[in-house]
């Protein structure tokens, strides 16, 4: 028994050496415990559920699956393989892929070892691609890699399997094969050499960093290029836009105060123009009173010109002058008291000395053919004796001569109504016979059935004809 | 590591590699499985001792 004890001690101590191994993922050295302990002791469960884990994470689930019914075998309770293979029960078409792959490799396993390696290389790289921990189909491509000279797909399909199973002893041959190939083991070697090199420094020794590198001309020109283009980068992309950001806030600032100012210089102008125009209006104003109260006669100034024009006249004795200028003079306009009674003087001596003059003037002007001013003289002789029937008649007769019938008619009539018994009241009535026919002399205003008649009686006894030349002076 | 260790021979290396077992065959290599220990060996020598 006490041997069997050992046994039992012996295994134990192969299953937790497998077990240490397995979880420093040594794949290969933990099946290599696991199955020295289960040659000592058939019945560690643990240690053969342990061994058929290994097998399906190194991709062979055949013999994971052996193991775990083996072990179902020896124990049905409290087995942790019954978990595993519920778990691969659970899902028949993985097991079905997992079938096919192995399958797969067993092919191309035959078509390598017969020399069809260019097939077998095909068919493996679908199998790792369908299951990535299948160990032995990674070592297989690899050998053929590496076979090929394919160092490079060799050293990553190796790593996939030293990633799997760290210590694996074909897995490492390999890699060891595939970096003295490429060179790397030699760069792994320095490494080596340099870490664990100890020897005392000298003065002179200088420490060169492992990433330094001597460089050549080119490698100096090429990296001053390549520090100038990092510098006009750092300076477009860093810089300038700050600087850019800085000088558009300041413009924007100097703009809002020139638009300030531009407000501030608009509204002034505005004030200025409002001011200018009112100015210019003022002006013409000023310009268009003064052109009326130059131009107009009836302002103090005129007056006062007609009035010293007027006693010129009278200085030199020149009536008739001062008599052609009454009819623009009036008085009334002056203010100043003094002048206002040497103009109502004068104007009074006109009116009682000038009258006659003025009559005379204007008949001059009547003979003279000067007809407008010998009109105008004779309205001014009726605004100083409105009754003045021989005033009246001639311009009658002056608007008659201009073949103005109805002023000439409206005066004769005034004549014949108002100086019935005038001496002009019969050249009057003379006239109207002959200015107005016969049916429409009733229409005369004032004139009599009997003025009619007798006018009839006259203008059958042959009166005088219509006179367009000036009469006899009176 | 020696040359000779950096050079692999294909064709004997080639060898070395198995079939994988498959899923059809599980049962015959359950069966074929030789599940003898130490103790039965001890068993059996004591049987026969």
């Amino acid at each position: 028994m006490d041997q069997m004890m050992k046994i039992r001690r012996v295994s134990n101590s192969y299953y937790n050496a497998g077990l240490e191994r397995a979880q420093r993922r040594d794949l290969t050295g933990a099946v290599q415990c696991l199955k020295k302990c289960l040659n000592l002791n058939k019945y560690h469960i643990d240690a053969r559920n342990l061994l058929g884990l290994i097998y399906y994470e190194m991709g062979e689930v055949s013999e994971a699956l052996v193991q775990w019914v083996i072990s179902m075998n020896f124990t049905e309770e409290n087995n942790r393989a019954d978990y595993y293979l519920d778990q691969i029960q659970r899902k028949p078409e993985r097991l079905e892929v997992v079938s096919q792959n192995v399958k797969k490799y067993n092919l191309a396993l035959m078509q390598a070892q017969s020399g069809s390696d260019d097939l077998a290389v095909l068919s493996l790289t679908r199998v790792v691609e369908a299951n990535p921990r299948f160990v032995k189909a990674h070592l297989l491509l690899a050998l053929l890699y590496i076979e090929h000279e394919d160092y490079t797909k060799a050293g990553k399909s190796l790593y996939k399997v030293l990633k799997i199973d760290k210590n694996n002893p074909k897995a490492s041959w390999y890699m060891s094969i595939v970096k003295a190939k490429t060179g790397k083991a030699e760069i792994e070697r320095r490494k080596i050499k340099n870490a664990f090199s100890h020897r005392q420094m000298q003065d002179d020794d200088v420490i060169i960093p492992p990433s330094y590198k001597e460089n050549t001309g080119w490698q100096s020109i090429l990296n001053i290029g390549a520090g100038l283009l990092l510098g006009a980068a750092v300076i477009f992309f860093l810089v300038m836009p700050a600087e850019m950001k800085q000088m558009n806030n300041e413009h924007t600032q100097e703009l809002l105060q020139y638009n300030e100012q531009l407000n501030q210089k608009n509204g002034e102008i505005e004030n200025l123009q409002s001011t200018m125009d009112q100015y210019l209006n003022d002006k013409e104003q000023a310009e268009e009173q003064l052109n009326t109260y130059l131009n107009n006669s009836d302002n103090e100034v005129s007056q006062y010109a007609i009035l010293v024009k007027m006693l010129q006249a009278y200085r030199s004795n020149n009536l008739t002058e001062a008599v052609t200028l009454y009819p623009g003079f009036d008085p009334s306009l002056f203010t100043d008291e003094t002048v206002l009674s040497i103009a109502n003087g004068l104007k009074q001596d006109i009116e009682t000395n000038g009258y006659q003059t003025l009559e005379d003037l204007a008949y001059t002007m009547w003979s003279a053919g000067r007809m407008s001013e010998a009109l105008n003289y004779y309205q001014t002789c009726l605004t100083i004796r409105p009754d003045n029937p021989n005033v009246i008649f001639n311009m009658a007769m002056i608007n008659r001569s201009q073949n103005q019938t109805d002023t000439a008619v409206q005066l004769f009539t005034q004549i014949v109504t108002q100086y019935a018994d005038s001496e002009q009241a019969e050249k009057a009535r003379q006239q109207l016979a002959e200015l107005v026919p016969q049916n429409q002399q009733a229409a005369v205003p004032g004139q009599s059935i009997l003025d009619q008649g007798q006018h009839q009686d006259e203008t059958e006894a042959g009166t005088e004809g219509a006179q367009t030349q000036a009469p006899e002076a009176d | 590591m020696s040359d000779e260790a950096l050079t692999i021979n294909f064709e004997e290396e080639i060898k070395q590699f198995k079939p994988s077992l498959e899923v059809e065959d599980i049962g015959e290599a359950i069966v074929k499985s030789d599940l003898t220990d130490m103790s039965d060996i001890m068993m059996e020598l004591l049987k026969n001792a």
